[in-house]
């Protein structure tokens, strides 16, 4: 058995996401949702609430008066702030694992995922695209691939490294060559028996090279271009660190510039550590694996 | 950047995300570790009010990465080290070591009883 069929044969058995998060992101992504339509989801999960009240009434967010109701929460922070933390505490989980054989601790994928997510929703309100949370869901998750293909990688990283030395190839396309298949691929199978959205499907699928992808969206782009700025600052990074192709297309096609991207990459580290501060308080496991 | 006096085993390091602060002026003001330009003066003033002295103070570079083809609209890792050059050219300070560009992530650390420098990529 080649290390595609290996890896296919793997994701059957990949634990599944909490069925709120498909409820989640059908809400959102529905034209005109209000408010209220997310706290009946939400409503519906006791922990979830509480957790979204605990991330409501962090310190980092600094509010002196409580907010005791998820409809106080939404009226103060938003229906998409609301979505966001509550789809980062459900997935996180799934996400905050290791990848040894890209040689990233739970925490860096995690990182690297979660700063992702915030630099995509930056981009996306910097370059004016309409989006009601799903470009922040795909980056957050657009890396789950590697949780499924890290040990086959770990195996093979001296002949996956040679060519990248000596073919001037990058890292996914080595892992295609090597394995048969890349990460990106393997993260959009898991998407898809996570039953995601097609558009997050394909935000994973083509995050390394949204060129190739048959129907190019600014989401795709803008994922692109989050997560090779992430790369490059060196946020949670593994062995396949600076080993990408970023698409100049992609800058073309969003009408972005270098001061855009400072621009982001400025607003980054206040919203990651906001969004990091408020899980902290809500999710007892997260400041525990993170210590 | 490290910074290291080793008669007085004062030190420090700053980890630098963009070149210049006037992209975003506020963000500047809360964090001015961020940029180049409002960070490596931040660090040498504090480390002189520490009492270091600037003849003593060995300077070490690393980072400076970059993607594979990134282009110009990407180049934030080279913008990054001239800025942080042309800041030290300016303030007469001395790179002692570098070890910056190309397509490699690094870790640096600095032992501040020793002075001691690594970088691993």
């Amino acid at each position: 058995m080649n290390a595609k069929t290996q890896i296919i044969a793997k994701l059957s058995s990949f634990p599944t996401i909490p069925v709120i998060v498909h409820r989640l992101m059908n809400v959102l992504h529905e034209q005109e949702s209000r408010a209220g339509d997310i706290g009946e989801v939400v409503r519906h999960d006791p922990a979830l609430t509480a957790n979204i009240l605990k991330a409501a009434n962090s310190s980092y967010l600094g509010f002196s008066k409580p907010v005791t109701s998820l409809t106080e929460a939404s009226f103060r922070l938003g229906t998409k702030w609301i979505y966001q933390i509550a789809v980062s505490s459900l997935i996180y989980s799934n996400i905050n694992r290791p990848a040894d054989g890209y040689e990233q601790k739970s925490q860096d994928l995690w990182r690297h995922s979660v700063a992702t997510a915030v630099l995509a929703e930056a981009l996306s309100k910097l370059l004016n695209i309409r989006d009601s949370g799903l470009i922040f869901t795909a980056a957050l998750v657009h890396d789950i691939g590697k949780i499924a293909t890290h040990e086959f990688v770990g195996e093979s990283i001296v002949e996956i490294e040679k060519l990248i030395s000596e073919s001037n190839k990058t890292f996914e396309e080595a892992e295609i060559e090597v394995l048969g298949v890349d990460h990106a691929e393997v993260g959009a199978m898991i998407a898809n028996h996570w039953n995601f959205p097609t558009q997050i499907i394909e935000c994973i699928r083509w995050h390394h090279n949204p060129d190739a992808a048959p129907e190019i969206t600014p989401a795709m782009d803008v994922v692109h271009i989050a997560d090779a700025l992430c790369l490059m600052e060196g946020i949670g990074i593994g062995r396949d660190g600076m080993y990408y192709r970023p698409s100049q297309e992609a800058i073309v096609r969003l009408n972005a510039s270098g001061s855009i991207l400072e621009l982001a990459v400025s607003q980054l580290l206040s919203s990651l550590e906001e969004i990091e501060g408020m899980l902290e308080e809500a999710l007892p496991v997260y400041s525990y694996t993170r210590r | 950047m490290t910074v290291y006096d080793p008669q007085t085993r004062i030190g420090g390091m700053i980890h630098y995300m963009l070149p210049l602060s006037k992209i975003a002026p506020d963000k500047a003001k809360l964090k001015p570790g961020m940029f180049a330009d409002t960070g490596i003066p931040t660090l040498l003033r504090k480390v002189f009010k520490l009492g270091a002295s600037k003849d003593r103070l060995i300077v070490n570079v690393a980072g400076g990465a970059k993607l594979m083809d990134q282009g110009k609209v990407f180049n934030i890792g080279e913008r990054n080290y001239l800025v942080l050059r042309k800041i030290l050219w300016k303030n007469n300070i001395l790179i002692n070591a570098e070890d910056v560009g190309d397509d490699l992530s690094r870790t640096m650390r600095l032992e501040i009883a020793t002075g001691m420098v690594t970088v691993k990529s």
